[in-house]
């Protein structure tokens, strides 16, 4: 790879990872896991969108036991992923967990500087970019094939270097007392001449899912299109004034907007707060609006015990951590046989653009031009 | 230059003074070793096109205006505060101390989150007002927004130097010169300004530094301030970028620290010599209670819009987050115990500094206490991963321990203490310690029992300052902390980033008591003079 191929990586990267820093919300879990029987259910199984029990994937009652110290740098927060990590504690005794949490950009800075003098063993973060960035680096080790092969294709690096763990979906949050599933055109080229959007769609201009999106657009569909498609929503009345999406996706359900740019786990974060908030959610196909990125997991050529950090990797995949992302972070579980949470149809169901890499995705700096440039930010 | 005394040979607290400083300031070039070698990545001819390109020098230009109005606004709210809190018979003088001084552990980027959360266009204020008719705020946004936000956090600085200084003061000079008939006003400008300006200097030179070399405000409030643009370069994994774009806003600092060189006075400011001699207060009469209104409004504004934002969204969330958000007096341990022992080794390693720099009429010891503000003024993610250099490469065994936190800490925040010991130790006449020395004591027994008394509201200023700072830490904080170590800010920072705003509120109103409680008990350690 040349060098301007590897910084365009690194730009794309950046825009990703700031992309999901602020994240996704979870659910409070009961106190201690149930004593039933196998594979156990991580915190009490109940769910804002009713309870479920586990219905497929690999247990961690099959895996081979985690034993050791293990040092995880991890862009995904402690409320997140705080539960999963004692469950995991809990269950082997010989293992200790040494998390440290903070930004995904932060922790890839963090890995370059330490280089070969990391102690870290594993890179478990936010999204594809991250990832990218620390295999960019030479940093990663490749996975056994049976953990990748968990998850399907389009989910995990072709390099082996790193594989999702969960995903998230971009999706439009519509108002169901004023818009109806079939009002939502599947293409997001169709928005700015739908006129039931007209003066009650809404966004979030400044938050980094949202200028992901907008990233996606220009590499997909060029610098021009993209403009275009910008001046026709401002035209028809595209409100920026939220300063993130889960406030876009309040004020869908407040009936204040018909329709707003989300991330999906939003709009179930509000129905899970407020059961009756008439509020449902829509994805576009085959386009940029239909962007569906990753968090995932690497081990790092600095890790003390290859197999070690690599099993750990292969537990964020069991049935019971894939259950925990539906039930506790409302995003997709990438293992097959495990289900989504709530209304969610099912990830095969959802139509993302074919041939984009997500470690390839964006520079932040032309799309916040192009958004400074057109008036939306 | 005036007489700068205990220059002989016999001097050496003065020497082992300047040879501290000058350890102290070769730990301190770490952080711009490491900026220099990373920036090496870019190569010369990219290198020159960056820092050429006529946007580069727009944002240099819009930065410095800002640094330039947060720093005069700064003094404006600062010096009167400080004044009011030890010159006049203002009731509730202690409390008002207190509370003036802790927007100082808000984060700043908490700060503008709040801001925006209530004055921006979606604003909770702008809802709770649009029943009433007003449905125009003024624009929260850009340079205006930035400007308030930075200013209503780093005041205190102001505030705390001048305060210490106003202290120090022997105020029978200002009782006689308004016996001599002088008013109050022109007592102030020919006879305390003087002498509290040093002081000021200091205070300014923080807030100045600080506006300088702060990412997150700059950020949040989309004003397209230095830092914005590092950060931008961060985020996208552009290391070597951002490091040289880094070593540009530290040129801008030299520039501000040798600015700041030439207006200062380096002559000292001694008169008389008790501590704090409290002579007669100005009355307020009749503005007392005014005088107490017009103090607390602006801790107000600077608390109470992060409090309220926090609390709204803590009854909107209906789910509330885990347990990993819990705060438990653990983590309160942690916060005060790291503050505390910052502050200390902070102080410690600061007299010298100050005092050397201060008292002799070495070039050497006054390039020293330049040095120390390097480490103040790059930004704490820059600090932080120059420490993390230094941490895997040669001091491992205290890497991602409480020690290499410390240390950051120390390298951070040390200038506030040296700004605020130095401006005392300008207040002390030098013939003090001479008369103890002709009494036979040694140059360290001199300091230790003539100068060091007087210094003491100085040396007390600064810890306070480094104290108060350290609570509040983050972005050094979380790339060094050890695994599973949670203070306070970094509860914040948790709750936060996840989008758990409600779940931050009870870590931010818990650092906000301790650090006021905190700030009580030095206030009263220091004897503070209620009337």
């Amino acid at each position: 790879m040349d060098n301007g191929t590897r910084r365009r990586f690194l730009e794309l990267a950046g825009a990703a990872a700031t992309a999901s820093i602020a994240g996704c919300s979870g659910q409070r879990l009961g106190e201690g896991p149930d004593s039933g029987p196998m594979p156990e259910q991580i915190g009490s199984g109940r769910s804002p969108f009713g309870n479920r029990s586990i219905s497929g994937g690999t247990s961690m009652v099959t895996m081979p036991p985690l034993s050791g110290d293990l040092t995880v740098y991890s862009g995904r927060g402690e409320p997140l992923v705080g539960e999963l990590v004692s469950f995991m504690e809990e269950r082997y005794d010989g293992l200790t967990l040494n998390m440290r949490y903070n930004s995904a950009a932060e922790l890839v800075n963090q890995l370059q500087t330490e280089g070969d003098q990391s102690p870290a063993d594993v890179f478990f973060s936010v999204n594809a970019g991250s990832l990218g960035a620390v295999k960019d680096q030479g940093r990663t080790v490749d996975l056994p094939r049976e953990v990748l092969e968990t998850v399907p294709s389009q989910f995990r690096d072709p390099d082996r270097m790193w594989v999702g763990t969960s995903g998230r979906a971009r999706s439009l949050s519509f108002n169901t007392e004023a818009l109806s599933a079939g009002d939502v055109p599947e293409d997001v080229f169709a928005f700015p001449e739908t006129d039931a959007f007209r003066d009650a769609i809404g966004c979030a201009p400044t938050y980094s899912s949202f200028q992901a999106f907008i990233t996606a657009m220009r590499v997909l569909n060029g610098e021009e299109r993209t403009r275009e498609w910008l001046n026709g929503m401002l035209d028809i009345g595209l409100d920026t004034s939220y300063s993130d999406e889960f406030l876009v996706s309040q004020a869908v359900a407040d009936g204040e907007l018909r329709a707003g740019f989300a991330n999906h786990y939003y709009v179930l974060r509000v129905q899970a707060g407020r059961p009756d908030a008439p509020i449902s959610v829509a994805f576009t196909r085959n386009d940029a609006g239909a962007i569906f990125n990753v968090a995932g997991a690497a081990t790092l050529d600095t890790a003390d015990d290859v197999d070690l950090a690599a099993n750990f990797v292969r537990h964020l995949l069991s049935a019971e951590a894939q259950d925990y992302f539906a039930r506790e972070t409302f995003e997709y579980p990438l293992v097959p046989e495990v289900e989504p949470i709530g209304e969610l149809p099912p990830i095969d169901e959802l139509a993302p653009p074919e041939n984009v890499d997500l470690t390839q995705l964006s520079d932040i700096e032309g799309t916040v031009e192009l958004l400074r440039d057109v008036g939306a930010l | 230059m005036a007489t700068r005394s205990q220059q002989g040979e016999d001097d050496r607290f003065g020497v082992a003074a300047t040879l501290t400083s000058g350890v102290v300031a070769a730990l301190l070039l770490v952080p711009a070793a490491w900026l220099v070698r990373t920036a090496a990545d870019v190569g010369l001819a990219e290198s020159i096109a960056i820092l050429a390109r006529p946007d580069t020098v727009q944002v240099l230009v819009d930065s410095l205006t800002l640094v330039a109005v947060v720093t005069v606004a700064s003094i404006v709210v600062g010096v009167p505060l400080a004044y009011l809190t030890v010159r006049t018979d203002m009731p509730f003088r202690r409390a008002t101390t207190v509370l003036v001084s802790l927007p100082l552990v808000v984060p700043s980027y908490i700060g503008a989150f709040a801001f925006v959360a209530a004055f921006g266009p979606r604003g909770g204020l702008r809802r709770a007002l649009a029943p009433l008719g007003v449905d125009s705020l003024p624009e929260i946004y850009g340079f205006a927004g930035a400007a308030l936000v930075l200013t209503l956090y780093t005041y205190p600085y102001v505030y705390i130097t001048t305060r210490a200084a106003l202290r120090a003061l022997d105020a029978r000079l200002v009782d006689a010169a308004r016996t001599l008939g002088e008013s109050p006003v022109t007592a102030f400008r020919r006879v305390t300004w003087p002498r509290v300006r040093p002081a000021v200097a200091a205070g300014a030179l923080l807030v100045a530094l600080y506006a300088l070399a702060d990412f997150g405000t700059p950020a949040i409030m989309q004003f397209d301030a230095f830092t914005r643009v590092i950060y931008v370069d961060f985020t996208a994994y552009r290391q070597d970028r951002a490091a040289l774009l880094s070593l540009q806003l530290l040129a801008a600092t030299l520039l501000i620290l040798g600015l700041e060189s030439l207006i200062r006075t380096d002559q000292p400011v001694h008169a008389g010599g008790a501590v704090g001699r409290a002579g007669q207060q100005v009355r307020l009469r009749r503005w007392r209670w005014v005088a107490l209104a017009g103090a607390l409004a602006v801790p107000f504004l600077a608390l109470i819009v992060p409090l309220g934002v926090l609390l709204t969204w803590f009854f909107r969330e209906a789910a509330p987050a885990g347990g990993a958000l819990a705060t438990t007096p653990r983590i309160v341990g942690n916060s005060i115990g790291v503050a505390g022992v910052a502050a200390l080794a902070a102080t410690l390693v600061a007299v010298p500094v100050a005092y050397a720099s201060a008292t002799r009429d070495s070039r050497l010891a006054g390039l020293f206490e330049r040095v120390s503000y390097l480490g103040y003024a790059v930004p704490g993610v820059v600090l932080g991963l120059a420490l993390v250099y230094l941490g895997v490469q040669v001091l491992t065994p205290i890497y991602q321990t409480v020690g290499l936190l410390v240390v950051a800490y120390v390298v951070r925040f040390l200038p506030q203490a040296v700004g605020s010991i130095r401006a005392a130790v300008l207040q002390v006449d030098p013939a003090l310690p001479e008369a103890a020395r002709t009494l036979g004591r040694s140059s360290v027994g001199a300091f230790r029992s003539v100068t060091l008394p007087l210094v003491a509201p100085g040396v007390v200023g600064g810890s306070a300052l480094v104290f108060l700072t350290t609570m509040k830490e983050l972005p050094a904080t979380l790339l060094l902390r050890p695994a599973g170590f949670s203070t306070l800010v970094t509860r914040v920072w948790t709750a936060h980033s996840d989008g758990y705003f409600g779940a931050a509120v009870v870590p931010a109103l818990v650092l906000l008591v301790v650090s006021g409680l905190s700030m009580l008990v030095i206030v009263s350690q220091e004897g503070y003079d209620v009337r």
